[in-house]
């Protein structure tokens, strides 16, 4: 049997969606991730994405993924490869790589899947590229429904960063 | 009142962090994340060795 005991030691958050754009994976970025590039001084240890479940954007993001040895994160040493299929459900895919943590989510709160936050985006310029990132007000609304005591925490800096940036 | 102070609202937010990182590009932001993502990798990394490296000097003694 497989063994996972390698600790986590890489953090090159930057690299994964780097890699995503020029993998041309159709994302969202959310998360403590999204916070950060809109500048809410929040760390994140990992990337939030929901991405398109198209079937060929499926396929781009599962042979993305592979590049990066992308194994399920779980508490014990199992090493579970992702199967292309995994990423057409509405399942949370919560991934260890060489890169850093990676959580590819079909659906955020309130089941709003890739078509349903596309409004709620901006686009932002990294590295040459646009990546479109949840917005800090739907970020906000939604970590404001969450369960996850980590979101709640983080609101107060959020609603910050939202109050700055609209007095300019 | 200390100035720090001063500047967190009753939430204790630190209006002044969020002022800075606001100034920062998006690009810039994301870095400074990763270093530090990298530096708390590095230091739970260092805590987890020490508490090895302590069973292990129990074991032998």
């Amino acid at each position: 049997m497989h063994s996972n005991s390698k600790k986590p030691t890489e953090a090159d958050l930057s690299a994964i969606l780097e890699g995503l754009i020029k993998a041309d994976v159709k994302f969202i970025l959310v998360g403590g991730l999204a916070a950060v590039v809109q500048g809410a001084p929040v760390t994140t240890l990992d990337v939030d994405i929901v991405h398109n479940r198209s079937s060929g954007n499926i396929a781009k993001l599962f042979k993305f993924l592979k590049s990066i040895d992308a194994i399920y994160r779980r508490p014990d040493d199992k090493i579970i490869e992702p199967k292309e299929d995994d990423f057409s459900g509405l399942m949370h895919a919560l991934f260890t790589t060489r890169l850093g943590p990676l959580d590819v989510l079909a659906v955020v709160e309130e089941g709003k899947n890739y078509e349903d936050l596309l409004d709620h985006t901006i686009e932002i310029e990294f590295r040459g590229h646009k990546i479109n990132v949840l917005n800090l007000k739907t970020l906000i609304a939604l970590k404001r429904t969450s369960i996850n005591p980590k979101h709640q925490q983080q609101l107060p800096l959020l609603e910050e960063a939202l109050r700055q940036l609209a007095e300019g | 009142m200390s100035e720090k102070t001063k500047t967190k609202n009753n939430s204790g937010v630190d209006k002044g962090l969020v002022a800075m990182f606001l100034k920062m590009s998006p690009e810039e932001r994301l870095l400074a994340n990763d270093n530090a993502a990298r530096a708390i990798l590095e230091l739970r990394n260092a805590f987890e060795q020490q508490k090895t490296d302590r069973s292990g000097s129990k074991r032998n003694t």
